[in-house]
C-alpha cells in the first residue's frame, strides 16, 4: 500500500504540476492581451442556460447526427468515468473504497462500466469518420484538411487507453477484494454490477492479486495524468477551455450586430479618439483575452471549413485554420509578450531566441501579391501570420460561427483585423476604394446620389408618399427603408415597385425617405471602415429620429440587420420588419389574397443576413407557399446552413479572382433542383445567383426560361399579374 | 523644392445643385467636396515629398468658410499646411478673377512648382493654370499624364488624340494634371485625425492686396443669363439585328458623325 501511495502520490505532483504550470503561463499570456469589452459581462442566466445546453447537452455537436451521438457518449462517458477516477485515486490510500450512497448499488457499477464501453464504442466511430474522411483521400474536401492528423489520432488512442486501463484496474480490485475479504459480500456492491470490469477480472491472473491490482492502478492513473498533460499543451485543451469559451459568448450568439471597435475595454471615440487608440487588430497582442480563449479552445474539427463559402470555393481562407494560425503566432510570440520591459516601455528581448524574435516582428496580415503566402495541409506560410486574401475573402455569412460547438467568434476577429488594415494602414483591395469614395460623397455605394433614389417610383399607378420636413403624419403605419439598391439598381428596382404595390394592395400606408436616405454603412463596416460606417449611421439616425420613424419595413437583407441590430448602438431603436415577414403577416390576415394560380417550382434560398444572421427563415416560405401552384423547394444547403450569394462583407464591391465564383457554386445549386423560378429576400443575392444562373444559360446548360427573382415579385404575379415586369435585361442593365 | 497645389472645393458632382436668385450655385443646400480631379495633384504632390523631391507641399484653395473642409481632405492624402483665401467679396467671381487671386497668394506664399487638377468638376473650364501662369509669367504643362521633377526643371507626358508628347519645363511653373496620374490613396482613418492638426492659414483679399472691386460677381466678364435642370435623357435607340443590324448601326453612328 505504501509503494501505491507514494508512486501515485509522486506522479499526481509531477504531472499535475507540469499542467498546472502550462495553465498558469496561458492565464500570464492572457493578461498581456486586450481586456474584454466592457460592455460584455458573464450574465450568470444566459451562462447558465448556454452551458447546459452546448456543453451538458451538446446542442451545436449533435446538429451533426453521427459525430455529434459519438462526441456525445464521449463526453458522458467521461463525465461518468469521473466518478471511477475518483474511486481510482481514493482507491490509492484505501483499497475497499466506495463512493457514498452510490457505491453500494450494482446499478452504479454497470452504469459506469456502460459508458465506459459507449466511450469505446464512439471512439470507433469516430476511427470510421477520420479514416473515411482523412484529407489524404478528400484533400480541401475534408473538413480535416489543415488540422493537426497526428495529435488528434493520438487523443483517440488515449481516450482508449484512459478507458481500457481504468476497467482493468477495476477488474484486478474485484479480483483482489473477493479474495481479501470474501466474508463482506454486500460491501463494494458497485463492483458486483460492473460487468465489464468483471469481464477483465475474469482474464487477469488469480496469483499476485494485490501486485496486479496496485500495477493497474498505477498504470490508470499515469494514463490518465499523462492524457492531461498532453491535453494542456494541445488541440485538446477544449475539455477544460470550451466551459470559459462557453459561458462568455456573445449572446444569443456572435452573429447580427457587429461590435463597435473598442481598445483597452472601452469604446473608441470616433469624434474624439485618444491618441494611443488603436482601432481594431494589428498585433496579436490587440485582441483580447477572450480571443486568446478562442484559439486555445479550438479542437480543429473543421465544421466551419466544411461550410464556408469561401474554402469551397479554392480560397486561402479557412475560418479554422485562420484561428489555428493565430493560436500558433499567440504561442510563438509569447516569450516576447511575457519578457519583461525595459526603462523606455520596449520589450528587452536580449535573453529571447531569434525565432521569438522574428515572430514577434512579423506582421499580422502579409502584404497583398505575397508570393509565399499558402494556406496547405500542414498551415499557413508567408510574411504576414495571415495572407491578405485570408482576410479579405471572407463574407461575413457567418456558417463558422453558426456551427462552432464551442462558441468562437470568428467573424468578430475577423472584422476586427479588418478593421486595422483599414482604419490604420488603408490596406485592402484596391477596388472597394471605389465603393467607399460612393458612400462618402454620394452616400450609395454606386455614387449616383440622392436626386437618383425616387426614380424607381415613377412608373407607379399610384402616388408614394415622400417625407419631407415634419414628423411622420400619424396615418403611416410604416416607413419604408428602400435601400440603396432598391432605389438605384435596375432589378432591385422591379422588387421596390413589387413591395409598394402590395403595401399598397393591403391598405398598408407607408411613406418613403427619397434623396434624404442614405446606405445605412453596412458595406463599410463590413470592410472594416467603422469611422465611415457611423458617419453614414449617425447621419441616417439623426433623419429617422427627426422624422419620429418608429416602425420601418426594409427589403434589404444587409439594411435590415443594421437597422434593426446595429442603429440601436447609435441611438436608433426602431421596430424594424422585413419585408418578407410584413407580407407573410398580410398574407395571413387575408389582407392581402394569392388568387392567381402561380404554376412554378420555386428554389427559396436563404440570404445571410436574413436567415443566420436574424433567424428569418419561414417568413419567405410562408409567402411563396401561400401562392397557388408553386411547388416550394428547397437546396441541401438551406437555412442555418445556407451557402452565401458571394455577396455579404462588402465582397459585393471586390473582384473575386481566387477560385470558383461562389455565386457560380450557389446558383449551380439552385439549378439542380430544376427550378423555375429563384427566390430570394436580398436584392445583392438576387444580382448575384441572376448572374450566376445566365452563365448557365449563356452557356446553355440551364433553362432560358429560369429567373432570379425576390420573393415579393413572386407574390405580386399572383395578385396582380397585370403588373409583372418583363425580367431586366442584364447585359443592358450593367 | 516647395510646391504648391492648387485644389478647389467644389459642390457634390452627385447631388442636385439648387440655385441662388444671383445665378449663382446655392452652396449652403448641397455638400461640397475636394474636386476629384484635384485629388490626383494632391496625390503627384504626395509621392514627389515621399520621395524626396519635394522638401514642402503647401496647398491653396479660393472658395467659401466650408472649402477648409477640402483642405483637410488634402491634408489628409499628404503635405504639411494649407492657405484657404476666404472673402465675401469673392463670391460669383469668374475664371479670371479667380486666377487674379490665385497668383496674387501664390506670390505671397512663394514656390518652385504649382500642382493642379485637369478641371475643376464644377465649373470644367480648365483654363485657370494656363491663366495663372500668364499672371505670374511662369511655364505652363498642362494635362500631364505623368510627370517627372529634377532640381530644376519638370517633364510631363501629354496624351492628345494623335500622339504622346513629352514636354519639358524650366521651373518654376505650374503643370496641370490629368486622372492618368493614378489614383489618390484612400487616407487611413490616423491620416485623416493627423490632417486635423496640420495648419490652415486663411488670408482675405486686403492681405493679398487684391481690390474688392477687380473679383465678385459684378466684376465677372463673363454673366449666367438663365439656368435651368439638363432635360432627362431620351430613352435610347435598339436595333434589333435582323440580318441588318450592322448596317443599321453604321448608319445610326453615320447620321451623327461619328463615322
Amino acid at each position: 500500500m505504501m509503494i501505491r501511495f507514494v508512486l501515485g502520490l509522486l506522479m499526481t505532483v509531477v504531472c499535475l504540476g507540469i499542467a498546472g504550470r502550462r495553465l498558469f503561463f496561458l492565464y500570464r499570456l492572457g493578461k498581456k492581451f486586450q481586456p474584454m469589452e466592457a460592455e460584455r459581462r458573464l450574465d450568470a442566466g444566459p451562462a447558465v442556460r448556454a452551458e447546459i445546453a452546448e456543453v451538458a447537452f451538446q446542442r451545436k455537436l449533435l446538429r451533426w447526427t453521427v459525430p455529434g451521438v459519438a462526441h456525445f457518449l464521449v463526453f458522458w462517458g467521461f463525465m461518468v468515468l469521473l466518478f471511477t477516477i475518483v474511486e481510482a485515486f481514493v482507491g490509492l490510500v484505501q483499497a475497499d473504497f466506495q463512493l457514498p450512497v452510490v457505491g453500494n448499488f450494482r446499478w452504479f457499477g454497470f452504469f459506469e462500466d456502460l459508458f465506459a464501453l459507449l466511450c469505446v464504442f464512439a471512439l470507433l466511430v469516430f476511427t470510421v469518420l477520420r479514416i473515411q474522411q482523412a484529407p489524404k483521400n478528400l484533400g480541401r474536401r475534408s473538413r480535416f484538411f489543415g488540422s493537426h492528423i497526428g495529435p488528434a489520432w493520438f487523443v483517440l488512442f488515449m481516450i482508449f487507453n484512459v478507458v481500457w486501463t481504468l476497467l482493468a484496474y477495476r477488474g484486478a480490485s474485484i479480483n483482489a477484494q473477493e479474495l481479501h475479504e470474501p466474508e463482506n459480500a454486500d460491501k463494494m456492491g458497485f463492483l458486483h454490477g460492473a460487468f465489464a470490469s468483471q469481464w477483465f477480472a475474469s482474464i487477469l491472473p488469480k496469483s499476485n492479486l494485490e501486485f496486479w491490482e496496485t500495477f493497474f492502478l498505477l498504470l490508470s492513473l499515469g494514463v490518465l495524468l499523462g492524457f492531461t498533460v498532453f491535453v494542456t499543451y494541445s488541440k485538446h485543451m477544449h475539455i477544460f477551455a470550451s466551459i470559459p469559451n462557453v459561458a462568455y459568448a456573445r449572446r444569443p450568439r456572435a452573429l447580427g450586430a457587429l461590435e463597435p471597435v473598442y481598445w483597452q475595454g472601452k469604446k473608441v471615440d470616433f469624434e474624439d479618439p485618444g491618441d494611443d487608440d488603436v482601432m481594431g487588430v494589428g498585433k496579436i497582442e490587440d485582441f483580447t483575452w477572450k480571443g486568446l480563449l478562442d484559439f486555445a479552445t479550438c479542437t480543429e474539427c473543421g465544421r466551419c471549413q466544411s461550410q464556408c463559402p469561401a474554402w469551397n470555393t479554392d480560397k486561402p481562407l479557412s475560418p479554422k485554420v485562420l484561428i489555428m494560425a493565430l493560436r500558433d503566432h499567440s504561442l510563438a510570440k509569447a516569450p516576447y509578450l511575457l519578457a519583461a520591459t525595459g526603462e523606455d516601455g520596449e520589450r528587452v528581448t536580449d535573453g529571447l531566441a531569434a525565432a521569438v524574435v522574428a515572430e514577434a516582428e512579423r506582421p499580422l496580415i502579409g502584404p497583398e501579391g505575397d508570393e509565399t503566402a499558402h494556406v496547405g495541409e500542414h498551415g499557413v506560410t508567408g510574411e504576414g501570420v495571415l495572407p491578405f486574401d485570408m482576410l479579405w475573402s471572407c463574407t461575413t455569412c457567418g456558417a463558422c460561427v453558426e456551427q462552432c460547438p464551442v462558441d468562437i467568434e470568428h467573424v468578430d476577429h475577423i472584422l476586427d483585423m479588418r478593421r486595422f488594415q483599414v482604419l490604420m494602414e488603408s490596406a485592402f483591395p484596391e477596388e472597394a476604394g471605389i465603393m467607399l469614395r460612393n458612400l462618402e460623397h454620394a452616400g450609395d455605394p454606386w455614387g449616383l446620389g440622392g436626386s437618383m433614389r425616387l426614380e424607381w417610383a415613377e412608373s407607379l399607378d399610384f402616388e408614394v408618399r415622400v417625407h419631407e420636413g415634419d414628423k411622420i403624419p400619424d396615418d403611416v403605419d410604416y416607413l419604408y427603408w428602400v435601400g440603396c439598391a432598391g432605389a438605384l439598381d435596375d432589378t432591385a428596382k422591379r422588387t421596390a415597385r413589387a413591395v409598394a404595390t402590395l403595401l399598397h394592395e393591403a391598405g398598408v400606408e407607408f411613406m418613403v425617405l427619397g434623396g434624404a436616405e442614405a446606405c445605412t454603412g453596412d458595406p463599410a463596416r463590413r470592410l472594416g471602415h467603422e469611422f465611415l460606417f457611423q458617419m453614414l449611421a449617425m447621419q441616417n439616425v439623426e433623419t429617422l429620429n427627426e422624422a419620429g420613424a418608429k416602425r420601418i419595413v426594409v427589403t434589404c437583407a444587409h439594411c435590415y440587420n443594421t437597422l434593426a441590430n446595429e442603429y440601436p448602438q447609435l441611438g436608433g431603436h426602431y421596430e424594424v420588419v422585413h419585408h418578407t415577414t410584413l407580407l407573410a403577416r398580410l398574407v395571413a390576415e387575408k389582407k392581402l389574397t394569392p388568387v392567381q394560380r402561380v404554376d412554378a417550382a420555386v428554389t427559396y434560398h436563404d440570404p445571410c443576413y436574413l436567415g443566420r444572421h436574424n433567424r428569418i427563415f419561414a417568413a419567405p416560405r410562408e409567402v411563396l407557399g401561400s401562392i397557388p401552384g408553386t411547388r416550394v423547394q428547397e437546396m441541401p444547403r438551406n437555412r442555418e446552413r445556407s451557402f452565401c450569394c458571394g455577396a455579404g462583407g462588402a465582397r459585393m464591391w471586390m473582384d473575386e479572382n481566387i477560385g470558383e465564383r461562389i455565386n457560380q457554386n450557389r446558383a449551380d445549386e439552385a439549378l439542380a433542383t430544376a427550378p423555375d423560378v429563384v427566390a430570394a429576400a436580398c436584392p445583392f443575392c438576387i444580382t448575384m445567383l441572376s448572374d450566376g444562373v445566365a452563365q448557365r444559360q449563356q452557356e446553355g446548360t440551364a433553362s432560358a426560361t429560369v429567373t432570379v427573382t425576390d420573393v415579393a415579385e413572386v407574390l405580386l404575379r399572383s395578385i396582380r399579374p397585370d403588373l409583372v415586369e418583363d425580367p431586366v435585361d442584364a447585359e443592358a442593365s450593367t | 523644392m516647395k510646391i504648391v497645389v492648387l485644389v478647389k472645393y467644389v459642390p457634390e458632382p452627385t447631388a442636385t445643385w439648387k440655385f441662388a436668385p444671383d445665378l449663382t450655385i446655392d452652396r449652403a443646400g448641397v455638400e461640397g467636396r475636394l474636386s476629384e480631379l484635384d485629388e490626383y495633384a494632391v496625390e503627384q504632390a504626395a509621392q514627389l515629398a515621399e520621395k524626396g523631391v519635394a522638401s514642402e507641399v503647401v496647398f491653396l484653395t479660393v472658395g467659401p468658410a466650408k472649402a477648409a473642409e477640402g483642405l483637410r481632405k488634402a491634408l489628409a492624402i499628404g503635405g504639411s499646411k494649407a492657405v484657404h483665401v476666404l472673402d465675401d467679396a469673392i463670391h460669383g467671381s469668374c475664371a479670371l478673377s479667380t486666377s487674379l487671386v490665385l497668383a496674387k497668394a501664390l506670390e505671397k506664399e512663394g514656390f518652385d512648382l504649382v500642382l493642379t487638377g485637369m478641371a475643376s468638376t464644377d465649373a470644367e473650364l480648365s483654363i485657370v493654370p494656363s491663366m495663372v501662369a500668364d499672371r505670374l509669367g511662369i511655364n505652363q504643362a498642362t494635362f500631364a499624364g505623368e510627370l517627372s521633377v529634377d532640381g530644376t526643371s519638370v517633364t510631363i507626358r501629354r496624351d492628345t488624340d494623335v500622339a504622346s508628347e513629352r514636354v519639358s519645363a524650366a521651373l518654376p511653373a505650374i503643370v496641370s494634371v490629368t486622372d492618368q496620374t493614378g489614383e489618390a490613396r484612400y487616407p487611413a482613418f490616423k491620416a485623416i485625425m493627423g490632417a486635423k492638426k496640420k495648419p490652415i492659414t486663411t488670408w482675405s483679399l486686403a492681405d493679398l492686396g487684391v481690390d474688392a472691386a477687380q473679383v465678385g460677381l459684378e466684376a465677372a466678364s463673363v454673366r449666367t443669363l438663365d439656368v435651368a435642370p439638363t432635360p432627362a435623357r431620351a430613352a435610347g435607340t435598339i436595333i434589333t439585328d435582323d440580318g441588318e443590324g450592322g448596317a443599321q448601326l453604321a448608319g445610326f453612328l453615320a447620321d451623327r458623325g461619328f463615322i
